[in-house]
Protein backbone atom coordinates (compact mmCIF):
# COMPACT_ATOMS: atom_id res chain seq x y z
CA UNK A 1 0.00 0.00 0.00
CA UNK A 2 1.59 3.04 -0.98
CA UNK A 3 0.96 6.37 1.29
CA UNK A 4 -1.42 7.84 -1.69
CA UNK A 5 -3.49 4.99 -0.95
CA UNK A 6 -3.87 5.94 2.74
CA UNK A 7 -7.00 7.32 3.56
CA UNK A 8 -7.44 10.55 5.48
CA UNK A 9 -8.35 8.58 8.78
CA UNK A 10 -5.47 8.02 10.89
CA UNK A 11 -3.83 11.47 11.17
CA UNK A 12 -6.62 13.84 13.13
CA UNK A 13 -5.07 15.31 16.27
CA UNK A 14 -4.91 17.98 18.19
CA UNK A 15 -3.37 20.86 16.21
CA UNK A 16 -3.38 18.57 12.54
CA UNK A 17 -7.06 18.46 13.01
CA UNK A 18 -7.40 22.71 12.97
CA UNK A 19 -4.65 22.87 10.51
CA UNK A 20 -7.39 22.09 8.19
CA UNK A 21 -8.38 25.34 8.39
CA UNK A 22 -5.10 27.06 8.55
CA UNK A 23 -5.60 28.45 5.05
CA UNK A 24 -8.61 30.30 5.76
CA UNK A 25 -7.29 33.17 7.72
CA UNK A 26 -6.92 36.56 5.83
CA UNK A 27 -3.94 38.56 4.42
CA UNK A 28 -2.87 41.33 5.90
CA UNK A 29 0.31 43.55 4.07
CA UNK A 30 3.52 42.92 5.43
CA UNK A 31 5.52 45.66 6.89
CA UNK A 32 3.80 48.02 4.36
CA UNK A 33 6.02 46.46 1.82
CA UNK A 34 3.31 46.21 -1.16
CA UNK A 35 5.35 43.77 -3.36
CA UNK A 36 5.75 41.64 -0.33
CA UNK A 37 4.41 37.91 -0.03
CA UNK A 38 1.34 38.33 2.21
CA UNK A 39 1.14 37.03 5.67
CA UNK A 40 -1.73 34.85 6.32
CA UNK A 41 -2.52 33.32 9.73
CA UNK A 42 -3.80 30.00 10.96
CA UNK A 43 -3.29 27.62 13.29
CA UNK A 44 -1.00 26.49 12.13
CA UNK A 45 0.74 29.64 12.39
CA UNK A 46 2.30 32.21 10.04
CA UNK A 47 2.25 30.99 6.40
CA UNK A 48 3.00 32.59 3.47
CA UNK A 49 1.94 32.90 -0.83
CA UNK A 50 3.37 30.86 -3.04
CA UNK A 51 3.57 34.19 -5.72
CA UNK A 52 3.37 31.77 -8.83
CA UNK A 53 -0.21 30.19 -7.62
CA UNK A 54 -1.36 32.06 -4.83
CA UNK A 55 -1.50 29.19 -2.32
CA UNK A 56 -0.11 29.59 1.08
CA UNK A 57 2.06 27.29 3.06
CA UNK A 58 3.55 27.38 6.75
CA UNK A 59 6.17 29.57 6.93
CA UNK A 60 8.19 27.06 9.44
CA UNK A 61 9.21 23.66 7.08
CA UNK A 62 11.43 20.68 8.08
CA UNK A 63 14.71 19.29 6.53
CA UNK A 64 15.87 16.53 6.18
CA UNK A 65 19.38 16.84 5.48
CA UNK A 66 20.92 13.94 8.04
CA UNK A 67 18.85 14.14 10.56
CA UNK A 68 16.29 11.69 8.61
CA UNK A 69 19.83 9.74 7.52
CA UNK A 70 19.01 6.99 9.72
CA UNK A 71 19.11 3.89 7.08
CA UNK A 72 17.46 0.60 8.35
CA UNK A 73 17.60 1.45 12.03
CA UNK A 74 14.35 0.87 13.92
CA UNK A 75 14.54 2.76 16.68
CA UNK A 76 16.33 5.81 14.54
CA UNK A 77 13.15 5.45 12.13
CA UNK A 78 10.41 5.39 14.69
CA UNK A 79 12.21 8.98 16.17
CA UNK A 80 12.02 10.47 12.91
CA UNK A 81 8.44 9.49 12.26
CA UNK A 82 7.58 10.83 16.19
CA UNK A 83 9.53 14.14 15.12
CA UNK A 84 7.22 13.96 11.85
CA UNK A 85 4.64 13.28 14.19
CA UNK A 86 5.10 16.34 15.88
CA UNK A 87 5.78 18.12 12.76
CA UNK A 88 2.11 17.26 11.79
CA UNK A 89 0.36 17.99 14.61
CA UNK A 90 1.74 21.32 14.97
CA UNK A 91 0.68 22.82 11.10
CA UNK A 92 3.80 22.02 9.45
CA UNK A 93 3.57 20.97 5.80
CA UNK A 94 6.73 21.47 3.87
CA UNK A 95 9.52 18.51 4.25
CA UNK A 96 12.24 19.07 2.10
CA UNK A 97 14.37 15.94 0.87
CA UNK A 98 17.21 15.10 -2.15
CA UNK A 99 18.36 11.91 -3.41
CA UNK A 100 21.86 13.06 -2.14
CA UNK A 101 20.41 12.62 1.77
CA UNK A 102 21.31 9.05 1.93
CA UNK A 103 17.84 6.92 2.78
CA UNK A 104 16.20 10.31 4.27
CA UNK A 105 13.60 9.98 1.54
CA UNK A 106 13.22 6.50 2.55
CA UNK A 107 12.84 7.86 6.08
CA UNK A 108 10.14 10.33 5.26
CA UNK A 109 7.89 7.56 3.46
CA UNK A 110 7.77 5.46 6.53
CA UNK A 111 7.18 8.17 8.88
CA UNK A 112 4.22 9.21 6.45
CA UNK A 113 3.08 5.72 6.04
CA UNK A 114 3.29 4.80 10.14
CA UNK A 115 1.34 8.10 11.15
CA UNK A 116 -1.13 7.87 8.10
CA UNK A 117 -0.42 11.43 6.85
CA UNK A 118 -2.96 11.99 4.13
CA UNK A 119 -1.77 13.13 1.02
CA UNK A 120 -2.92 16.75 0.93
CA UNK A 121 -1.14 17.34 4.87
CA UNK A 122 2.34 17.55 3.48
CA UNK A 123 3.93 19.76 0.68
CA UNK A 124 6.49 16.86 -0.41
CA UNK A 125 9.47 18.58 -1.40
CA UNK A 126 12.59 17.13 -3.50
CA UNK A 127 15.35 17.57 -5.66
CA UNK A 128 16.91 16.26 -8.43
CA UNK A 129 20.73 15.84 -8.02
CA UNK A 130 22.09 14.30 -11.36
CA UNK A 131 24.84 15.11 -14.15
CA UNK A 132 23.24 12.46 -16.46
CA UNK A 133 21.20 14.52 -18.42
CA UNK A 134 18.65 11.84 -19.27
CA UNK A 135 18.84 10.66 -15.76
CA UNK A 136 16.73 12.96 -13.95
CA UNK A 137 13.16 11.18 -14.80
CA UNK A 138 14.32 8.40 -13.42
CA UNK A 139 15.49 9.24 -10.45
CA UNK A 140 11.86 11.34 -9.34
CA UNK A 141 10.71 8.19 -9.93
CA UNK A 142 12.95 6.27 -7.43
CA UNK A 143 12.07 9.28 -5.30
CA UNK A 144 8.60 9.27 -4.97
CA UNK A 145 8.61 5.19 -4.60
CA UNK A 146 10.62 6.22 -1.56
CA UNK A 147 8.19 8.62 -0.45
CA UNK A 148 5.33 6.63 -1.31
CA UNK A 149 3.92 9.38 -3.46
CA UNK A 150 2.67 9.65 -6.74
CA UNK A 151 3.66 13.49 -7.44
CA UNK A 152 6.02 16.15 -5.28
CA UNK A 153 4.82 19.09 -4.88
CA UNK A 154 7.94 20.90 -5.74
CA UNK A 155 11.12 19.77 -7.20
CA UNK A 156 14.10 21.76 -7.53
CA UNK A 157 17.59 21.24 -9.22
CA UNK A 158 19.81 20.68 -6.22
CA UNK A 159 22.84 22.48 -6.32
CA UNK A 160 21.95 23.63 -9.88
CA UNK A 161 23.47 20.66 -10.97
CA UNK A 162 23.10 19.76 -15.34
CA UNK A 163 20.39 22.67 -14.79
CA UNK A 164 20.81 23.11 -18.41
CA UNK A 165 19.17 19.82 -19.28
CA UNK A 166 16.61 19.27 -15.29
CA UNK A 167 14.80 22.33 -15.37
CA UNK A 168 13.71 22.01 -19.01
CA UNK A 169 12.72 18.05 -18.11
CA UNK A 170 10.95 19.50 -14.95
CA UNK A 171 9.53 22.13 -17.00
CA UNK A 172 8.07 19.29 -18.57
CA UNK A 173 6.92 17.66 -15.99
CA UNK A 174 4.81 20.64 -14.50
CA UNK A 175 3.45 21.45 -17.60
CA UNK A 176 1.91 17.53 -18.19
CA UNK A 177 0.55 18.15 -14.29
CA UNK A 178 3.06 15.44 -13.07
CA UNK A 179 4.53 18.17 -10.10
CA UNK A 180 3.09 21.13 -8.40
CA UNK A 181 6.43 23.81 -8.56
CA UNK A 182 9.86 23.82 -10.09
CA UNK A 183 12.92 25.47 -8.74
CA UNK A 184 17.03 25.56 -7.86
CA UNK A 185 18.73 25.35 -4.66
CA UNK A 186 22.38 25.92 -3.40
CA UNK A 187 23.86 26.77 0.00
CA UNK A 188 26.80 28.73 -0.73
CA UNK A 189 27.31 32.35 -1.50
CA UNK A 190 30.44 31.33 -4.26
CA UNK A 191 26.93 30.36 -6.46
CA UNK A 192 24.67 33.44 -6.18
CA UNK A 193 26.23 34.61 -9.59
CA UNK A 194 24.26 31.63 -11.72
CA UNK A 195 21.40 31.75 -9.42
CA UNK A 196 20.29 35.25 -10.72
CA UNK A 197 21.42 34.50 -14.01
CA UNK A 198 18.77 31.25 -14.09
CA UNK A 199 16.66 33.37 -11.98
CA UNK A 200 16.10 35.99 -14.66
CA UNK A 201 16.48 33.20 -17.47
CA UNK A 202 14.36 30.70 -16.46
CA UNK A 203 10.31 31.10 -15.11
CA UNK A 204 10.83 29.40 -11.52
CA UNK A 205 8.32 28.70 -8.88
CA UNK A 206 10.79 28.73 -5.82
CA UNK A 207 14.78 28.84 -5.28
CA UNK A 208 16.06 27.64 -2.20
CA UNK A 209 19.14 29.56 -0.24
CA UNK A 210 21.28 29.90 2.72
CA UNK A 211 19.75 32.85 5.08
CA UNK A 212 20.35 33.54 8.69
CA UNK A 213 21.72 36.25 10.96
CA UNK A 214 25.09 35.38 9.91
CA UNK A 215 24.67 34.24 6.39
CA UNK A 216 23.33 37.79 4.98
CA UNK A 217 24.77 37.68 1.22
CA UNK A 218 21.14 37.01 -0.21
CA UNK A 219 19.74 40.01 1.27
CA UNK A 220 21.45 42.00 -1.36
CA UNK A 221 20.76 40.80 -4.46
CA UNK A 222 18.91 37.28 -4.76
CA UNK A 223 16.07 37.72 -1.69
CA UNK A 224 15.12 41.37 -3.59
CA UNK A 225 15.31 39.58 -7.02
CA UNK A 226 12.91 36.89 -6.19
CA UNK A 227 10.38 39.51 -4.60
CA UNK A 228 10.31 41.32 -7.86
CA UNK A 229 10.03 38.24 -10.08
CA UNK A 230 7.22 36.48 -7.34
CA UNK A 231 9.99 33.53 -6.73
CA UNK A 232 8.95 31.75 -2.99
CA UNK A 233 11.99 31.72 -1.25
CA UNK A 234 12.41 28.46 0.81
CA UNK A 235 15.50 28.96 3.56
CA UNK A 236 18.04 26.20 3.93
CA UNK A 237 20.59 25.31 6.79
CA UNK A 238 18.80 28.31 8.97
CA UNK A 239 21.03 27.09 12.05
CA UNK A 240 24.00 26.72 10.05
CA UNK A 241 23.67 22.82 10.00
CA UNK A 242 23.41 23.73 13.91
CA UNK A 243 26.56 24.70 14.75
CA UNK A 244 24.95 28.65 15.20
CA UNK A 245 22.34 26.97 17.51
CA UNK A 246 25.55 24.85 19.57
CA UNK A 247 27.68 28.26 19.55
CA UNK A 248 25.05 30.13 21.08
CA UNK A 249 23.53 27.52 23.77
CA UNK A 250 24.19 28.62 27.34
CA UNK A 251 24.29 32.73 25.94
CA UNK A 252 21.98 34.64 27.46
CA UNK A 253 18.93 36.01 24.72
CA UNK A 254 18.61 39.51 24.40
CA UNK A 255 16.01 41.28 26.62
CA UNK A 256 13.71 42.12 23.68
CA UNK A 257 13.65 38.38 22.27
CA UNK A 258 10.49 38.04 25.01
CA UNK A 259 8.61 41.10 23.47
CA UNK A 260 8.14 39.05 20.02
CA UNK A 261 7.46 35.66 22.10
CA UNK A 262 10.95 34.50 21.34
CA UNK A 263 11.87 32.05 24.00
CA UNK A 264 15.10 30.39 23.21
CA UNK A 265 17.88 31.46 20.34
CA UNK A 266 16.76 29.16 17.51
CA UNK A 267 13.24 30.58 18.23
CA UNK A 268 15.09 34.07 17.81
CA UNK A 269 17.03 32.66 14.89
CA UNK A 270 13.91 31.80 12.78
CA UNK A 271 12.05 35.27 13.55
CA UNK A 272 14.79 36.99 11.81
CA UNK A 273 14.31 35.10 8.76
CA UNK A 274 10.99 34.39 8.33
CA UNK A 275 10.75 38.15 9.08
CA UNK A 276 12.53 39.32 5.55
CA UNK A 277 9.58 39.88 3.20
CA UNK A 278 11.18 38.05 0.34
CA UNK A 279 11.08 34.35 2.58
CA UNK A 280 8.35 31.94 2.10
CA UNK A 281 9.51 29.68 4.77
CA UNK A 282 12.12 28.27 6.53
CA UNK A 283 12.89 24.79 6.88
CA UNK A 284 15.11 23.78 9.81
CA UNK A 285 16.10 19.67 9.92
CA UNK A 286 16.19 18.15 13.54
CA UNK A 287 15.77 14.63 14.86
CA UNK A 288 14.39 15.91 17.95
CA UNK A 289 10.50 15.93 19.10
CA UNK A 290 11.23 19.44 21.66
CA UNK A 291 12.97 21.02 18.79
CA UNK A 292 10.69 20.50 16.28
CA UNK A 293 7.76 22.19 18.34
CA UNK A 294 10.09 24.74 19.25
CA UNK A 295 10.65 25.66 15.39
CA UNK A 296 7.07 25.47 14.99
CA UNK A 297 6.34 27.76 18.12
CA UNK A 298 8.76 30.61 16.29
CA UNK A 299 5.41 31.03 13.93
CA UNK A 300 2.78 30.99 15.96
CA UNK A 301 0.70 33.54 17.41
CA UNK A 302 1.43 33.90 21.32
CA UNK A 303 -0.74 32.28 23.43
CA UNK A 304 -2.08 35.05 25.45
CA UNK A 305 -5.81 34.63 23.68
CA UNK A 306 -4.60 36.28 20.43
CA UNK A 307 -4.44 32.92 18.66
CA UNK A 308 -6.86 33.40 15.94
CA UNK A 309 -6.36 36.95 15.03
CA UNK A 310 -4.38 37.58 12.22
CA UNK A 311 -4.02 40.91 12.91
CA UNK A 312 -1.49 39.97 15.62
CA UNK A 313 1.11 38.16 13.52
CA UNK A 314 3.16 40.38 12.93
CA UNK A 315 3.70 41.45 16.47
CA UNK A 316 5.77 38.15 16.67
CA UNK A 317 8.02 39.10 14.07
CA UNK A 318 10.67 41.87 14.52
CA UNK A 319 10.58 44.79 12.07
CA UNK A 320 13.43 46.27 10.20
CA UNK A 321 14.73 47.79 13.01
CA UNK A 322 14.80 44.64 15.04
CA UNK A 323 16.11 42.23 12.62
CA UNK A 324 19.52 44.17 12.78
CA UNK A 325 19.14 43.96 16.72
CA UNK A 326 18.83 40.19 16.19
CA UNK A 327 22.12 40.16 14.33
CA UNK A 328 24.13 42.25 16.33
CA UNK A 329 22.70 40.39 19.42
CA UNK A 330 24.11 37.56 17.94
CA UNK A 331 26.96 38.86 16.70
CA UNK A 332 27.75 40.32 20.07
CA UNK A 333 27.17 36.54 22.00
CA UNK A 334 29.24 34.58 19.45
CA UNK B 1 32.65 35.51 1.79
CA UNK B 2 32.22 32.17 0.68
CA UNK B 3 34.02 30.49 -1.54
CA UNK B 4 35.34 26.64 -2.54
CA UNK B 5 37.54 26.67 0.56
CA UNK B 6 34.83 27.70 2.90
CA UNK B 7 33.52 23.81 2.06
CA UNK B 8 34.45 21.80 5.22
CA UNK B 9 34.98 18.16 5.47
CA UNK B 10 32.00 18.36 7.44
CA UNK B 11 29.89 19.64 4.56
CA UNK B 12 30.70 16.22 2.61
CA UNK B 13 29.39 13.71 5.56
CA UNK B 14 25.98 12.61 5.03
CA UNK B 15 25.05 10.90 8.69
CA UNK B 16 24.99 12.11 11.73
CA UNK B 17 27.96 10.55 14.27
CA UNK B 18 25.09 8.72 16.55
CA UNK B 19 23.73 7.26 13.45
CA UNK B 20 27.31 5.21 12.07
CA UNK B 21 28.26 4.17 15.45
CA UNK B 22 24.55 2.44 16.14
CA UNK B 23 25.26 0.59 12.63
CA UNK B 24 28.12 -1.36 14.71
CA UNK B 25 25.40 -1.83 17.44
CA UNK B 26 22.77 -3.49 14.92
CA UNK B 27 25.27 -5.09 13.05
CA UNK B 28 26.74 -6.87 16.26
CA UNK B 29 23.25 -7.63 17.46
CA UNK B 30 22.50 -9.64 14.62
CA UNK B 31 25.05 -10.86 13.37
CA UNK B 32 26.81 -11.25 17.41
CA UNK B 33 27.40 -15.49 16.67
CA UNK B 34 29.53 -14.57 13.00
CA UNK B 35 30.85 -11.33 14.34
CA UNK B 36 32.35 -12.99 17.65
CA UNK B 37 33.80 -16.57 15.78
CA UNK B 38 35.48 -14.25 13.30
CA UNK B 39 36.85 -12.34 15.91
CA UNK B 40 38.02 -15.37 17.90
CA UNK B 41 39.28 -16.88 14.33
CA UNK B 42 41.26 -13.99 13.95
CA UNK B 43 43.05 -13.64 16.86
CA UNK B 44 43.38 -17.55 17.60
CA UNK B 45 45.31 -16.77 13.96
CA UNK B 46 47.63 -14.12 14.88
CA UNK B 47 48.44 -16.08 18.16
CA UNK B 48 49.65 -19.04 15.81
CA UNK B 49 50.87 -16.74 13.18
CA UNK B 50 53.37 -15.10 16.03
CA UNK B 51 54.55 -18.73 17.94
CA UNK B 52 55.47 -20.04 13.85
CA UNK B 53 58.38 -17.68 14.15
CA UNK B 54 59.41 -19.46 16.90
CA UNK B 55 60.68 -23.07 15.61
CA UNK B 56 57.51 -23.85 14.29
CA UNK B 57 57.04 -27.12 12.26
CA UNK B 58 57.03 -26.98 8.56
CA UNK B 59 53.74 -28.64 8.65
CA UNK B 60 52.07 -25.83 10.80
CA UNK B 61 53.50 -23.62 8.17
CA UNK B 62 52.06 -25.22 5.55
CA UNK B 63 48.81 -24.81 6.54
CA UNK B 64 48.58 -21.58 8.57
CA UNK B 65 49.40 -19.96 5.07
CA UNK B 66 46.68 -21.30 3.63
CA UNK B 67 44.79 -20.75 6.59
CA UNK B 68 45.50 -17.21 6.86
CA UNK B 69 44.29 -16.15 3.51
CA UNK B 70 41.41 -18.15 4.11
CA UNK B 71 39.93 -16.64 7.27
CA UNK B 72 40.92 -12.95 6.04
CA UNK B 73 39.33 -13.54 3.05
CA UNK B 74 36.14 -14.63 4.52
CA UNK B 75 36.25 -11.57 6.47
CA UNK B 76 37.12 -9.11 4.26
CA UNK B 77 33.45 -10.63 2.25
CA UNK B 78 31.59 -10.23 5.76
CA UNK B 79 32.56 -6.91 6.27
CA UNK B 80 32.02 -5.91 2.66
CA UNK B 81 29.17 -7.38 1.98
CA UNK B 82 27.06 -7.65 5.36
CA UNK B 83 28.14 -4.18 7.08
CA UNK B 84 28.93 -2.33 3.70
CA UNK B 85 26.33 -3.44 1.85
CA UNK B 86 23.25 -4.06 4.27
CA UNK B 87 24.01 -1.22 6.92
CA UNK B 88 26.49 1.18 5.71
CA UNK B 89 25.27 1.35 2.14
CA UNK B 90 21.98 2.61 3.12
CA UNK B 91 23.19 6.06 4.71
CA UNK B 92 25.91 6.44 2.35
CA UNK B 93 25.27 6.61 -1.42
CA UNK B 94 29.07 6.48 -2.03
CA UNK B 95 29.19 2.93 -0.64
CA UNK B 96 28.87 1.19 -3.69
CA UNK B 97 31.86 2.87 -5.11
CA UNK B 98 34.26 0.91 -2.69
CA UNK B 99 32.91 -1.97 -2.74
CA UNK B 100 35.15 -3.12 -5.43
CA UNK B 101 38.21 -2.33 -2.50
CA UNK B 102 36.31 -5.67 -0.74
CA UNK B 103 35.89 -8.15 -4.28
CA UNK B 104 39.15 -7.27 -5.27
CA UNK B 105 41.34 -7.64 -1.71
CA UNK B 106 38.65 -10.95 -1.24
CA UNK B 107 39.47 -12.52 -4.58
CA UNK B 108 43.01 -11.88 -4.18
CA UNK B 109 43.50 -13.37 -0.87
CA UNK B 110 41.88 -16.20 -1.91
CA UNK B 111 44.31 -16.37 -5.16
CA UNK B 112 46.98 -16.35 -2.50
CA UNK B 113 45.15 -18.95 -0.59
CA UNK B 114 45.24 -21.90 -3.19
CA UNK B 115 48.29 -20.55 -4.91
CA UNK B 116 51.17 -23.10 -5.90
CA UNK B 117 53.90 -20.64 -3.71
CA UNK B 118 51.85 -19.30 -0.77
CA UNK B 119 52.42 -16.47 1.61
CA UNK B 120 54.53 -17.24 4.64
CA UNK B 121 53.25 -15.49 7.88
CA UNK B 122 56.08 -15.38 11.27
CA UNK B 123 57.58 -13.25 13.36
CA UNK B 124 61.00 -12.09 11.61
CA UNK B 125 62.03 -9.71 14.81
CA UNK B 126 62.32 -6.92 12.27
CA UNK B 127 60.70 -3.23 11.85
CA UNK B 128 58.11 -4.49 10.05
CA UNK B 129 57.54 -7.75 12.27
CA UNK B 130 57.28 -5.01 15.21
CA UNK B 131 54.66 -2.58 13.27
CA UNK B 132 52.81 -5.91 12.18
CA UNK B 133 52.18 -6.88 15.92
CA UNK B 134 51.24 -3.33 16.95
CA UNK B 135 48.74 -2.84 14.45
CA UNK B 136 47.37 -6.33 15.61
CA UNK B 137 47.53 -5.42 18.83
CA UNK B 138 45.23 -2.27 17.81
CA UNK B 139 43.01 -4.32 15.42
CA UNK B 140 42.31 -6.97 17.92
CA UNK B 141 42.41 -6.22 21.63
CA UNK B 142 42.36 -2.37 21.55
CA UNK B 143 40.07 -1.89 18.57
CA UNK B 144 36.53 -2.72 20.48
CA UNK B 145 37.43 -0.77 23.62
CA UNK B 146 37.12 2.41 21.60
CA UNK B 147 33.78 2.23 21.81
CA UNK B 148 33.49 2.25 25.86
CA UNK B 149 36.42 5.12 25.96
CA UNK B 150 33.67 7.12 23.58
CA UNK B 151 30.89 6.72 26.03
CA UNK B 152 29.12 4.19 23.61
CA UNK B 153 27.47 0.39 24.53
CA UNK B 154 30.16 -2.30 23.84
CA UNK B 155 27.62 -4.01 21.72
CA UNK B 156 29.05 -1.12 19.16
CA UNK B 157 32.22 -2.33 19.74
CA UNK B 158 33.89 -2.39 16.02
CA UNK B 159 35.21 -6.09 15.97
CA UNK B 160 38.24 -7.44 13.79
CA UNK B 161 36.39 -9.80 11.17
CA UNK B 162 33.52 -7.76 10.76
CA UNK B 163 33.85 -4.13 10.90
CA UNK B 164 35.70 -2.80 8.35
CA UNK B 165 38.38 -0.48 9.99
CA UNK B 166 39.56 -3.26 12.90
CA UNK B 167 39.80 -5.97 9.63
CA UNK B 168 41.92 -3.32 7.54
CA UNK B 169 44.14 -2.32 10.43
CA UNK B 170 44.82 -6.16 11.30
CA UNK B 171 45.14 -7.11 7.42
CA UNK B 172 47.85 -4.69 7.44
CA UNK B 173 49.61 -6.27 10.25
CA UNK B 174 49.47 -9.30 9.16
CA UNK B 175 50.70 -8.20 5.41
CA UNK B 176 53.40 -7.15 7.50
CA UNK B 177 54.32 -10.04 8.82
CA UNK B 178 54.34 -12.02 5.83
CA UNK B 179 57.09 -11.99 3.14
CA UNK B 180 57.12 -12.16 -0.42
CA UNK B 181 56.98 -9.53 -3.24
CA UNK B 182 53.44 -10.62 -4.25
CA UNK B 183 51.91 -9.73 -0.76
CA UNK B 184 51.67 -6.25 -2.02
CA UNK B 185 48.85 -6.78 -4.30
CA UNK B 186 46.76 -6.88 -0.96
CA UNK B 187 48.42 -3.34 0.42
CA UNK B 188 46.00 -0.80 -1.83
CA UNK B 189 42.57 -2.27 -0.90
CA UNK B 190 43.17 -1.70 2.83
CA UNK B 191 45.42 1.66 2.45
CA UNK B 192 42.73 3.55 0.44
CA UNK B 193 40.18 2.47 3.35
CA UNK B 194 42.47 3.77 5.65
CA UNK B 195 42.45 6.67 3.96
CA UNK B 196 38.66 6.88 3.48
CA UNK B 197 37.84 6.09 6.94
CA UNK B 198 40.56 8.28 8.37
CA UNK B 199 38.52 11.25 6.41
CA UNK B 200 35.05 9.86 7.55
CA UNK B 201 35.96 9.98 11.53
CA UNK B 202 38.11 13.40 11.07
CA UNK B 203 34.81 14.86 9.61
CA UNK B 204 33.06 13.26 12.49
CA UNK B 205 35.58 15.19 14.62
CA UNK B 206 36.51 11.39 16.21
CA UNK B 207 39.59 11.56 18.37
CA UNK B 208 41.12 7.97 16.96
CA UNK B 209 40.38 9.99 13.32
CA UNK B 210 44.57 9.92 13.05
CA UNK B 211 44.81 5.62 13.44
CA UNK B 212 43.86 4.34 10.13
CA UNK B 213 46.33 6.75 8.53
CA UNK B 214 49.20 5.52 10.49
CA UNK B 215 48.24 1.76 10.17
CA UNK B 216 48.12 2.78 6.61
CA UNK B 217 51.59 4.81 6.62
CA UNK B 218 53.20 2.24 8.69
CA UNK B 219 52.23 -0.53 6.69
CA UNK B 220 53.68 1.27 3.57
CA UNK B 221 56.94 2.24 5.22
CA UNK B 222 57.34 -1.51 6.46
CA UNK B 223 56.96 -2.56 2.78
CA UNK B 224 59.81 0.34 1.82
CA UNK B 225 62.23 -1.14 4.42
CA UNK B 226 61.33 -5.20 3.72
CA UNK B 227 62.04 -4.35 -0.12
CA UNK B 228 65.11 -2.84 0.83
CA UNK B 229 66.54 -5.08 3.62
CA UNK B 230 65.65 -7.62 0.89
CA UNK B 231 63.34 -9.59 3.03
CA UNK B 232 60.94 -10.55 0.48
CA UNK B 233 63.49 -12.12 -1.33
CA UNK B 234 64.80 -14.04 1.57
CA UNK B 235 64.29 -17.92 2.47
CA UNK B 236 61.62 -17.83 5.33
CA UNK B 237 63.94 -19.62 7.45
CA UNK B 238 66.56 -16.93 7.35
CA UNK B 239 67.10 -15.52 10.62
CA UNK B 240 66.61 -11.40 10.91
CA UNK B 241 69.90 -11.25 11.56
CA UNK B 242 71.20 -13.04 8.44
CA UNK B 243 68.61 -10.75 6.09
CA UNK B 244 71.46 -8.67 4.60
CA UNK B 245 73.70 -11.61 4.21
CA UNK B 246 74.36 -12.02 0.31
CA UNK B 247 74.51 -15.95 1.13
CA UNK B 248 70.94 -17.47 0.75
CA UNK B 249 69.80 -20.34 2.62
CA UNK B 250 66.97 -22.31 1.69
CA UNK B 251 64.38 -24.61 3.98
CA UNK B 252 61.92 -26.61 2.85
CA UNK B 253 59.19 -23.90 2.08
CA UNK B 254 61.61 -22.27 -0.73
CA UNK B 255 62.11 -18.67 -1.63
CA UNK B 256 58.87 -16.72 -1.73
CA UNK B 257 58.42 -14.44 -4.62
N1 LIG C 1 21.79 22.82 -1.45
C1 LIG C 1 20.70 22.40 -0.86
O1 LIG C 1 19.74 22.07 -1.51
C2 LIG C 1 20.65 22.32 0.62
C3 LIG C 1 21.80 22.53 1.38
C4 LIG C 1 21.71 22.46 2.77
C5 LIG C 1 20.49 22.19 3.36
N2 LIG C 1 19.38 21.96 2.62
C6 LIG C 1 18.07 21.68 3.25
O2 LIG C 1 17.89 22.58 4.33
C7 LIG C 1 17.64 21.85 5.53
C8 LIG C 1 18.16 22.60 6.73
O3 LIG C 1 19.55 22.77 6.70
P1 LIG C 1 20.54 21.87 7.57
O4 LIG C 1 19.90 20.59 7.93
O5 LIG C 1 21.82 21.79 6.82
O6 LIG C 1 20.86 22.72 8.84
P2 LIG C 1 20.01 23.50 9.95
O7 LIG C 1 18.55 23.27 9.77
O8 LIG C 1 20.54 24.88 9.95
O9 LIG C 1 20.50 22.81 11.28
C9 LIG C 1 20.11 21.54 11.66
C10 LIG C 1 20.63 21.32 13.05
O10 LIG C 1 20.06 22.28 13.92
C11 LIG C 1 19.68 21.69 15.13
N3 LIG C 1 18.41 22.25 15.60
C12 LIG C 1 17.22 22.23 14.97
N4 LIG C 1 16.28 22.86 15.71
C13 LIG C 1 16.90 23.28 16.83
C14 LIG C 1 16.47 23.97 17.97
N5 LIG C 1 15.21 24.37 18.12
N6 LIG C 1 17.38 24.23 18.94
C15 LIG C 1 18.67 23.85 18.81
N7 LIG C 1 19.13 23.19 17.74
C16 LIG C 1 18.25 22.90 16.76
C17 LIG C 1 19.48 20.22 14.82
O11 LIG C 1 19.95 19.46 15.91
P3 LIG C 1 18.92 18.52 16.75
O12 LIG C 1 18.75 17.31 15.92
O13 LIG C 1 19.64 18.31 18.03
O14 LIG C 1 17.67 19.31 16.90
C18 LIG C 1 20.29 19.96 13.56
O15 LIG C 1 21.49 19.29 13.85
C19 LIG C 1 18.33 20.53 5.27
O16 LIG C 1 17.92 19.53 6.17
C20 LIG C 1 17.97 20.28 3.84
O17 LIG C 1 16.66 19.77 3.74
C21 LIG C 1 19.43 22.05 1.26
Amino acid sequence: MTFADISRRTFLTGAARLGAVAFAGAGVPFMGMARAQQVVSGSGGLHRKIPASGETIPAIGLGSWITFNVGNDPVLLKNCADVMGAFFAGGGKMIDSSPMYGSSQATIGHGLAALGIARDQVFATDKVWTGDENGGAEQIAQSAKNWGISRFDLLQVHNMLDWEDQLPMLQAKKAAGELGYIGVTTSHQRRHELLSVIMQREPLDFIQVTYNPLDRAVENRILPMAQERGIAVIINRPFRGGHLTKALRGKALPGFAGDYGAQSWAQLILKYIISHPAVTCAIPATTKVDHVRENLAAAMPDKGGNAGKTDILPDILPDEKMRHAIANAIGDAL
Amino acid sequence: MTDWWDYHLIDFLLFSTRVYYRLFASFNLAFWPVNLALYLAGAGLVVLVLRSGTGAGADRQRWLCRLVPVILALMWAWSGAVFMGYYYQPINWAVPYVLPLFGFETLMLAVFAVRKTPLQFCWRGDFSSMAGVALLVLAIPVYPFFSLFSGRDMMAAELFGSAPDPTMIGTLGLLLLARGTWRWILLPAPVLWCLITSLTLWAMDQDIAWLPLVAAWLAILGGWMDAKSGVTRKPVATPPGRLNSTHHQTDKVGFIE
